[in-house]
This record gives C-alpha cells, sequence and structure tokens, in this order.
C-alpha cells in the first residue's frame, strides 16, 4: 500500500514538471491530464471516492476536453516536446528543485511513512466527502447559492471578456 | 459596456470585498478576494485594445498566483493545526507564506513588478479602482493575522518605500507615477502594522483620500503624462493652483494630511527602539517628493513656452462632475488638525 502511494506521488511530481516545462500546450494539457488522474487516485485512498469520482468526470472529462478542443483549434504547427533539449533540461531542472526542496524539508528518507490513515474509520455511516455534500446542500444553502451567484458572475466576466471576437480580446487565428 | 454587466461587476466587486470583510475562514477569505479578482477583469479590458488586454492579463496571472498561495497556506495551516480560522494561526510557514502571497496582492516590494506595467495599460478611473478598492481585502486579512517574522514586515515595508521613491524618479507617464506612490506608501502601512494596527488603516484611508484626488485631477485634465499637464492651468486653474497642495501631502509634508500618518508611524517606530529604520523610512520619502514635486513644477508653478492664444482657451461650463474631486481635495489638505479625532475613531 505504501509502494502504491509512492508510485502515485512520483508520477503526481513528473507530471506537474511536465506542466510547467513544456511551452507546447498540447503535452502541458497531457501533463495536466496525468496529474488529475493521479490526484483522483490519491484522493481515493484517502477516503473521498465520490470526490474523486467528480474529478475526473468533471475536470477531466469536461474541462480538459473542451481545453483540449480548443488547443487543437489554434494549433502550432511544430511543437516541442521533451524531444527538444531546452524543454528536457528544464524539466530536469525542475525535478532537482523539487528534490532538494523536499530533502531540506524531510528529516530523513526512512522514518517517514506514507501510509494512508482515513480519518472516519470503519463505523461511520457516511463518507466524510459525500457527507461534506450533503452538508453544502441543506445547512450551508447560503454559500451554496453564493456559489451560483458567482458562477453566473463568472460567466457574465468570460462573454465579456471574448466579446467581439477579433476586434476584442481574442487572437484572430 | 452594457450598463446591467457593468452593476453585475461593480456589485460582484462589493460582494468579494464584502465576503473577506465578513469571513474568519480561510476557505471564504480566499473566495472574497478571487470575486474581487474575477470581477474587475472586464472592467481593465473595456476598451480591448491590446494595451489593456495586456494589462488584464498580467493582473489575472499576478493576483491568481498570489490567491493560489494564499490557498496554500491555509491549507497548510489546517493540515498542522487542524483548524481554519484567520486569527488563530500560530506556525510560522504557513503565516508566512500568507504574508507573501497578501504582499504580492497589493504590489509589495520586491513583488511589485506587475504594478506600474498594469496600472499603465489601464485608463484613470479603473486604474484608481485597482489602486483603492482592491487594496481594502488584502489589507483586512493582513489586519487580522499573527505575523511570525518581525522582521519579514519590515523588509516589506522598508523596501517598498525605497523601491517607490527610486522607481518613480525617472517616470513621465503619470499612471507609472502613480503606481510607484502607491507601492511607497504601502510599504509606510506595512511598516506600522505589527505595532499599531489602526495607523495602517489611517495610511490606508488617508491614502485612499489623496490618491483618488489625484486620480480624478488626472482625468479631469484628460492627461496621462506630464507634459500634457502644463496647459492645464489655462483650461481649468483653480484645479491647478489645487494640485500642488495635494502632490505635497502625498509627499507627506506639515501641514497637510499627508503628514498625518507619516508622524505617527515615524513616532510609533521610535517608540519601538527602530529608530534608524524610521530615519531611513523618512529619508525614502524624500525620493517621493521630487517626483511630486516635479509634477506640480509642471503643472502649476511653471507656464511652459507656448503661443498667446493657448493661454486664453474658452472657459466652457464642463460636464465632469468635480463635486467628489472638490471633498477629496479638501480633505487631502485640512485634515491635519483631527488627527486625535481620527486616531480615536480607527482604534482597532
Amino acid at each position: 500500500m505504501m509502494y502504491m502511494m509512492y508510485f502515485l506521488l512520483f508520477g503526481l511530481v513528473l507530471g506537474l514538471a511536465a506542466v510547467a516545462s513544456n511551452p507546447s500546450p498540447y503535452f502541458a494539457a497531457l501533463g495536466l491530464v496525468v496529474v488529475a488522474g493521479i490526484g483522483c487516485g490519491v484522493l481515493i485512498w484517502h477516503g473521498g471516492s465520490f470526490l474523486s469520482l467528480i474529478l475526473f468526470l468533471i475536470y477531466l472529462g469536461g474541462m480538459l476536453v473542451v481545453f483540449a478542443y480548443s488547443a487543437a483549434l489554434a494549433a502550432e504547427p511544430y511543437p516541442e516536446g521533451w524531444g527538444s533539449w531546452p524543454v528536457l533540461g528544464l524539466m530536469l531542472g525542475y525535478l532537482l528543485g523539487v528534490v532538494s526542496v523536499g530533502m531540506l524539508f524531510s528529516s530523513s528518507m526512512y522514518d517517514e511513512s506514507w501510509m494512508v490513515c482515513d480519518e472516519f474509520g470503519e463505523f461511520y455511516f457516511v463518507r466524510g466527502d459525500m457527507e461534506g455534500v450533503a452538508t453544502l446542500y441543506s445547512s450551508g444553502g447560503f454559500m451554496l447559492a453564493m456559489g451560483v451567484w458567482v458562477l453566473l458572475v463568472t460567466l457574465f466576466v468570460v462573454l465579456e471578456l471574448t466579446r467581439g471576437m477579433s476586434r476584442g480580446t481574442l487572437r484572430a487565428v | 459596456m452594457n450598463p446591467y454587466i457593468l452593476t453585475i461587476l461593480l456589485f460582484a466587486m462589493g460582494l468579494g470585498t464584502t465576503i473577506t470583510f465578513a469571513s474568519s475562514h480561510w476557505l471564504l477569505a480566499w473566495m472574497g478576494l478571487e470575486i474581487n479578482t474575477l470581477a474587475i477583469l472586464p472592467l481593465m479590458c473595456q476598451s480591448h485594445h491590446p494595451r489593456a488586454v495586456e494589462a488584464t492579463i498580467k493582473y489575472f496571472l499576478t493576483q491568481a498566483t498570489a490567491a493560489a498561495m494564499l490557498l496554500f497556506a491555509s491549507i497548510t495551516n489546517a493540515w498542522i493545526t487542524g483548524q481554519w480560522n484567520l486569527e488563530f494561526m500560530s506556525y510560522s510557514l504557513p503565516t508566512t507564506l500568507v504574508t507573501v502571497a497578501l504582499a504580492l496582492k497589493i504590489g509589495l516590494a520586491p513583488l511589485h513588478a506587475w504594478m506600474p506595467e498594469v496600472l499603465q495599460g489601464l485608463d484613470l478611473t479603473t486604474g484608481l479602482i485597482l489602486s483603492t478598492w482592491q487594496k481594502l481585502a488584502p489589507f483586512c486579512l493582513l489586519l487580522q493575522i499573527n505575523p511570525s517574522n518581525t522582521s519579514l514586515l519590515l523588509i516589506l515595508g522598508l523596501a517598498s518605500t525605497l523601491v517607490g521613491g527610486w522607481g518613480g524618479l525617472n517616470q513621465n507617464q503619470l499612471r507609472k507615477i502613480l503606481a510607484y506612490s502607491s507601492i511607497a506608501h504601502l510599504g509606510w502601512m506595512i511598516l506600522v502594522l505589527q505595532f499599531f494596527p489602526s495607523l495602517t488603516l489611517l495610511t490606508l484611508l488617508m491614502y485612499f483620500v489623496m490618491t483618488f484626488s489625484l486620480f480624478i485631477t488626472f482625468k479631469v485634465n484628460n492627461s496621462t503624462t506630464i507634459n500634457s499637464l502644463s496647459m492645464s492651468w489655462s483650461k481649468a486653474p483653480i484645479i491647478s493652483s489645487m494640485v500642488p497642495f495635494i502632490l505635497l501631502s502625498l509627499g507627506g509634508l506639515p501641514p497637510l494630511s499627508g503628514f498625518m500618518p507619516k508622524w505617527l508611524i515615524l513616532q510609533e517606530l521610535t517608540k519601538q527602539s527602530l529608530a534608524p529604520l524610521a530615519t531611513l523610512a523618512a529619508l525614502s520619502a524624500l525620493l517621493s517628493l521630487y517626483f511630486y514635486l516635479r509634477i506640480s513644477y509642471a503643472m502649476t508653478l511653471t507656464m511652459s513656452p507656448n503661443i498667446l492664444s493657448n493661454a486664453l482657451p474658452w472657459r466652457l461650463p464642463s460636464n465632469q462632475h468635480t463635486l467628489p474631486l472638490a471633498i477629496t481635495t479638501s480633505l487631502t489638505i485640512c485634515l491635519l488638525p483631527l488627527t486625535p479625532a481620527i486616531i480615536t475613531l480607527l482604534t482597532l
């Protein structure tokens, strides 16, 4: 189990370094897909299975797919990936930075364990994350309304920012 | 812009600041800050020309980075201490990270580089909203957290006053000068934050009044460079005669109201046995004073060479709303005798 968590977190850091080091949106979004998938896996290990499912569906299956389509429309004819030396150098630099900061903050390599502890234990009737969502809809009703209003404002903001297409803010592709 | 959209955006800006003011939970405070950032973006790129869009993007990126750092710090604090309250942060790493994130949000040195470029790309009214209203929510959070490290806030403050002074020296674009002036004043506010928070609030509100009058003066003159201010004496003589007082008040000279915050801050720093710091801060105010004097020199104290007919334009009744300018100019000049009352009113 610890090995599984170690493996997942290692992949997370690799994926994040890929997102940061790739100048082309295709490979960066691919890194994001990997990171989101692994994040969902880590979430499941910590007991948030419902949240992980929602994350997978909405974030990966909704937003990243839309991003992939829009990136494909604004096509880059010669995208640079890990094949080119500057990008690979950046990637290795980020990994080196993460490892050095990690070694700075951790006491040793063998003292600490990645053992997963679930907060609620075996005798709870509901999982923590599903209970949280239910609370949002019941006693957190005012915050839900606030969240809905802010989403509507976000819609207006995006529509206003992109109004006019190439005469406005958007690049004339 | 469509008036309904404008209403919704301004309402959202008010909502964001109100949410941050009313919050004691870090997630709610972060939410308010994000709403503020979101709502000002369309206001910033209203004119849709590339410079404004560039300013909008730069603003969005820096504010999103700061909000992400804030979220990271608050989650780290929740992980370590198990609670999400603003006032009870007792570990140094999350508190330091929160302070640095809020410094990036308001534009303190050495995290100030976005401020002149963003302000330069905006029109004067949006720049005013950016310099004043958007500083309220982060300051509300800064006033509430327990500072972890005495020297962090002092370094941020002193660096901001020095950078604000030196950075504004070689500028002839008014919006960049206003940006560096903002950085310098924010530095003064942060210097005294951990010793006497009421003075931070006092400096913030005084800065709002002073910079409001300056922004609106430039807007009335429709000028964005120092050169274009040089003919304002013939078009709006009363405004031109009052501007040196506004600028000297920003520079912190007695007997104008801008002296009030600087005086009280220097007094408080001396009481805390930080007299050399107080001396350095006072000397850095001289740098800012130089470019304020340069603006007043170009605008009021000298008449640039010009043909005779330009000195006698028709002074037609203007449609500009100058009542706010009149009120804030009077407050900028005459508020110093009310110092005890203001201190009492603003006691936190």
